[in-house]
């Protein structure tokens, strides 16, 4: 599995993708892990196929029992359905995610893991030495669905907003804003159900200062490509199915 | 533990449940069986006397097979229960084996030992309290199978008190029947439980 460290200050943010033994019909995601001096997060850590690949990668970077926290961006099973193997392997763990899904999301397993619910109006995740933010993005595309917002890096993980499907070789960032568009066009189209969701997300994510915004498939958007995602989402039609 | 083991024991576990619901509604049936025979048996007075100890008796034993059914039901949604933790385990363990395998030459592959050591001894205690409800689950399915052959044999003598009967000689007759009918259901179901059973132990 690819790693790309995107922010190294006192903390780091490590991007993993891009698996090249992924099973074929699964789609490819990208997981983000916050690493401190000692603790760690994993953003969206990924469904059961990538477990192994998964935690053979953070591995590199932090001891089992420095893995302290999951955050779960929604309920989907590209998002967490290996949940059920985390709470095997990390019993100490807290799992950040809405409250609305702690019922479904148990269903993938959670006996040992504390489930710490995030109301519907966000909140913080306290690593010790770092403070993040848990940032609404409701209906997009889930309806109850929250993206991470680091100020100290400026980077936001954005969840499925930005997403788009891309071969498994593709590089890490947007390099051609313009070329992209149709990588993303219809996957927003079609699974961002509403408009007035969408433009309450774009109000809400204009007032951050972002350098890098990390979706959970594709590329991500550094620099001045985060405001054209901005400007181009905000003019995007979504809910096409009805 | 595979996984086609895994599949052969959620089924087996599930068949049983469905065996099981079946012999419950059975018995109730018995119950009726009883009920009726018992207003049957007080029509007919005098002509059917020795009818009707046998409808307590018919009754009890319908009693008795719904209470055993009860307790085994309890201990197949156990069975169920450790199936799916096992299951869970037997993953785990499999996945954290891979994780060992291609965190060789990582910093801290040493680390997830811990994790694997704790999911191999669940899995394994896990193993060993299936093994000791499969067992236990025979031995309760024997018990069910006690008043079936005892319903048989009051089918029979039934039966006898039947011919004896008069003009309820056909009515009694069809109690005696549908009790004769029943139990035979209850062994063939209550054997299907114990084959399905005995699949598992061998997976072992």
């Amino acid at each position: 599995m690819k790693m790309t460290k995107i922010y190294e200050g006192n903390y780091q943010w490590i991007m993993y993708g891009r698996d090249p033994n992924k099973p074929d019909k699964i789609i490819d995601t990208n997981q983000y892990v916050v690493r401190t001096a000692n603790r760690c997060l994993l953003i969206d850590p990924g469904g059961v196929e990538l477990f192994a690949p998964m935690l053979a990668a953070v591995l590199h970077h932090a001891p089992v029992d420095e893995i302290t926290d999951l955050f779960a961006s929604h309920q989907d099973p590209d998002i967490i359905s290996s949940l059920g193997l985390w709470d095997q392997a990390l019993p100490h763990a807290k799992l950040h995610a809405a409250g609305l899904w702690e019922g479904f999301l148990r269903h993938f397993g959670c006996d040992s893991i504390q489930y710490v619910p995030i109301q519907d109006n966000g909140g913080v995740i306290n690593l010790g030495s770092v403070e993040l933010q848990i940032i609404p993005a409701h209906y997009l595309h889930s309806s109850a669905n929250f993206n991470i917002y680091d100020p100290q890096a400026k980077i936001l993980f954005s969840g499925d907003i930005g997403a788009a499907l891309e071969s498994p070789d593709a590089p890490v960032f947007v390099d051609n804003f313009d070329a992209h568009i149709e990588k993303m066009r219809y996957f927003h189209q079609r699974w961002m159900p509403s408009n007035q969701a969408k433009r309450a997300w774009v109000e809400r994510v204009r007032s951050l200062d972002i350098d890098i915004l990390a979706p959970q498939h594709g590329r991500m958007f550094k620099g001045n490509d985060v405001k054209r995602f901005l400007d181009w989402f905000e003019s995007l039609q979504v809910g096409i199915a009805v | 533990m595979h996984v086609s083991q895994h599949k052969s024991q959620f089924v087996a576990v599930a068949s049983i449940a469905a065996e099981l619901s079946a012999v419950m509604e059975v018995a109730k049936e018995i119950s009726l069986a009883a009920a009726n025979a018992k207003a049957i048996a007080f029509r007919a007075g005098e002509k059917a006397k020795g009818f009707q100890p046998i409808t307590d008796f018919i009754n009890e034993l319908a009693k008795e097979t719904i209470e055993l059914v009860n307790n085994i039901n309890e201990h197949a949604l156990k069975l169920y229960r450790l199936t799916v933790i096992e299951y869970r385990m037997s993953e785990a363990c499999r996945r954290f084996e891979s994780v060992a395998v291609r965190s060789a030459n990582a910093t801290y592959a040493t680390t997830l030992k811990q994790s694997l050591d704790n999911a191999r001894q669940r899995r394994n205690d896990c193993q060993r309290q299936f093994a000791r409800h499969v067992s236990e689950l025979l031995a309760q399915l024997a018990d069910v199978m006690h008043p079936a052959r005892a319903a048989r044999v009051i089918a029979a003598n039934s039966r006898i008190e039947a011919s004896q009967a008069g003009e309820y000689l056909q009515s009694l007759q069809a109690v005696a029947e549908s009790v004769d009918n029943a139990a035979q259901i209850i062994h063939d179901k209550v054997h299907k439980c114990r084959s399905a059973l005995s699949v598992i132990n061998t997976d072992e």
